[in-house]
């Protein structure tokens, strides 16, 4: 906001003001505000009346302590010209020097205190709620995040929103990185190719950004290096083929959990953070299956905490495990938010070591895409990684003989067998899918 | 559970709301808001009965009618912006917030409300538009989307009104917005059958998306 315009006055000169007690409109765009007196004195004069406009930080009136300091402080006022049609420049104050409501982000005018004894006009400022005009930096929150962040120094950037306000994408250009959102998907488990396309058409009932069909980061006869995420990945990749593992499956119908998530969706909790949750209750009653063989492969390392990794595809290659903590403890809706912002922030590649590295276990989605089965590369250091596929419509038998459609999903848990046996597994995912079958709603408890 | 900062109560109260109503109960929620500014805020859902509404600095010159004698109940109310109306099958979000809250910006706060508009567009696969100094959200040049605000020491009333499946024909009588030179719209023209129930949950979705909100009951 660099300037305002002044719809009414809610007080005429000589009335009595309380403090809070709302003294004109002022109106920037399709917004409306009352500004209200910090002080509580006397409405001396207007200086830019009713349908005026004043830039942010002029005098746009006075207020005095006392009754007896009106006059004086009219005589000293430029003359408000009654209900000015065009705006109408503003003269500073006479005496006092306006207070310095034009640098706070206050919401209000801050209508500074009179501090001498002598009739002291008291300013009131169009209020500036974000920026003002007189050569401050003026940019978003997210912008002035972004560009500490990066090392970026705002006072050199124009930018391109209302006013010239510096923007995260201004900041994200200036640091030379592309200010389109990278495609993240909610996806691929290590052992999947990242350009997961495939049935992308079935794309994401839960705010993941539709696929491209089939991307590659290269064009036909190139030889591509990996970038250092990719080669971070493979490493981890090779490294998996040193442990033991095995993999079992089990289907899982959804027909409750799908219709309990339509319930909470418009809560804003996506059916990554449902899955997560269900894993990680499960989890607490199973803790073998949290549990890892330690580095040098000499014990079974128990973890203190159940931290739900969840795989999320790079758009430009590679992928990275944000990291649900204490994901049994975390209610519902705290953890779809927190999934939010992880993701958002894997996006902008801000996120902490110790936000995608510390996992005990890890889900890798590929729901979203339609894909019926896959398995899933165990990331080292955890002992089980679960691989999600779609839910679809099935046509089911029961023992009796009736048959019935139910939404079904296929899950495939890949173990560290030096730590996790069949059993262990087996029971693991008998118990996950008895909680989301029977018991969903207990999810948001 | 002491988060209630980020707990926001949500009223959808039934059928056709007169204006006054939902005017004096968003006035109560923002009374609530400013004696505890740490409480919760709160979000109204709602379809009105036919209605115009001028924002306090509006120009009367937007009517295309007697004031004294308008086709439906007229009122002048305490937010931004030029004249606009309200009719069934538009849905109107109130969201009562304590801007504090979402960044102490009037205009951050007017494109917010923009983009939850455009995310609402975008989750039934169309291309909302801003227009550069015109408040509100387009569609193919018609005006979907009406937006004005008011607040006092930064908590909000009123809010945006999306055109799902109303009868146009009340725009006829005023000048939108005090934009004359372009038409508006509603979402039925681009998917026939729309119904505001089926954009409500849409309409929530965006906004407690956009906003970080938990909506819960009242």
């Amino acid at each position: 906001m660099t300037e305002g315009k002044v719809v009414e006055w809610l007080k005429k000169p000589g009335d009595r003001v309380a403090r809070g007690e709302s003294v004109l409109v002022v109106e920037s765009d399709k917004a409306d505000m009352d500004v209200e007196s910090f002080q509580e004195g006397f409405l001396a004069a207007v200086i830019v009346g009713a349908g005026g406009t004043a830039p942010v930080g002029e005098t746009i009136g006075l207020i005095v302590e006392t009754e007896a300091e009106i006059a004086e402080a009219q005589a000293k006022a430029p003359q408000a010209p009654a209900a000015a049609a065009a705006p109408t420049p503003a003269a500073p104050a006479p005496a006092a020097a306006p207070a310095a409501a034009a640098q706070a982000p206050a919401p209000a005018p801050a209508v500074a205190a009179p501090a001498v004894a002598a009739p002291a006009p008291v300013s009131v400022a169009v209020s500036a709620p974000a920026s003002s005009a007189s050569g401050r930096v003026v940019a978003s929150p997210r912008a002035k995040k972004l560009a500490g962040q990066l090392g970026v120094d705002l006072g050199a950037l124009r930018g391109s929103g209302p006013h010239g306000r510096i923007q995260a994408d201004d900041v994200l250009a200036a640091k030379g990185q592309p200010n389109t959102v990278p495609w993240v998907a909610e996806g691929p488990g290590p052992a999947v190719a990242v350009a997961a396309g495939g049935n992308g058409a079935a794309a994401a009932g839960n705010g993941a950004a539709p696929a491209p069909a089939g991307s590659a980061f290269g064009r036909p006869g190139e030889t591509v290096p990996f970038n250092t995420l990719q080669n971070a990945v493979n490493r981890n990749m090779v490294a998996s083929l040193a442990v033991p593992t095995f993999r079992v499956g089990y289907t899982i119908t959804t027909t409750k959990l799908d219709a309990f998530y339509r319930q909470v969706k418009s809560k804003g909790v996506t059916m990554t953070a449902l899955l997560a949750k269900a894993v990680a209750v499960t989890l607490a009653r199973h803790p073998q299956v949290n549990a890892a063989t330690s580095a040098d492969g000499s014990a079974m390392v128990y973890p203190a905490a159940i931290n739900v990794a969840v795989a999320v595809a790079m758009e430009d290659g590679g992928l990275i495990t944000p990291v649900l903590a204490s994901a049994d403890k975390t209610d519902i809706y705290a953890m779809a938010r927190n999934w939010a912002d992880l993701v958002a922030r894997a996006r902008s590649k801000q996120l902490q070591p110790d936000e995608y590295s510390t996992g005990t276990f890890t889900l890798s989605n590929l729901g979203m895409f339609g894909v019926d089965r896959f398995d899933a590369i165990l990331p080292p250091g955890t002992g089980a990684i679960l691989a999600v596929a779609g839910s679809r419509p099935t046509v089911v038998a029961g023992k009796d003989g009736s048959m019935r459609v139910a939404n079904q999903m296929q899950v495939n848990l890949t173990c560290d067998h030096r730590v996790i046996y069949g059993a262990d597994a087996a029971a693991f995912l008998k118990d996950l899918a008895q909680l989301i079958e029977s018991n969903p709603e207990s999810l948001a408890l | 559970m002491g988060r209630t900062s980020s707990d926001a109560i949500l009223l959808e109260p039934p059928g056709l709301v007169p204006f006054a109503q939902a005017w004096q109960q968003q006035r109560q929620l923002q009374q609530r808001l400013l004696e505890d500014p740490e409480g919760p805020a709160a979000v109204l859902l709602l379809e009105h009965q036919p209605c115009y509404t001028l924002g306090r600095g509006a120009d009367p010159e937007f009517l295309r009618f007697d004031p004294a004698n308008p086709p439906h109940p007229l009122f002048r109310i305490d937010r931004g912006g030029e004249v606009t109306h309200h009719c069934p099958g538009q849905l109107v979000l109130y969201p009562v917030l304590n801007l504090q809250r979402h960044g102490a910006d009037l205009h951050l706060y007017l494109r917010a409300l923009e983009q939850v508009v455009i995310d609402v567009l975008s989750s039934l696969e169309l291309a909302g538009e801003r227009s550069s100094g015109q408040t509100g959200v387009w569609l193919e040049g018609r005006k979907l989307a009406a937006i004005g605000v008011g607040a006092r020491r930064w908590i909000s009333q009123h809010g945006l009104a999306l055109n799902v499946s109303c009868d146009l024909a009340g725009f006829a009588a005023i000048v939108p917005c005090g934009i004359s030179d372009r038409p508006v719209g509603r979402l039925v023209d681009w998917i026939p059958g729309l119904t505001t129930a089926q954009v409500r949950p849409l309409l929530l979705e965006a906004f407690a998306q956009r906003f970080g909100l938990r909506l819960r009951p009242g």
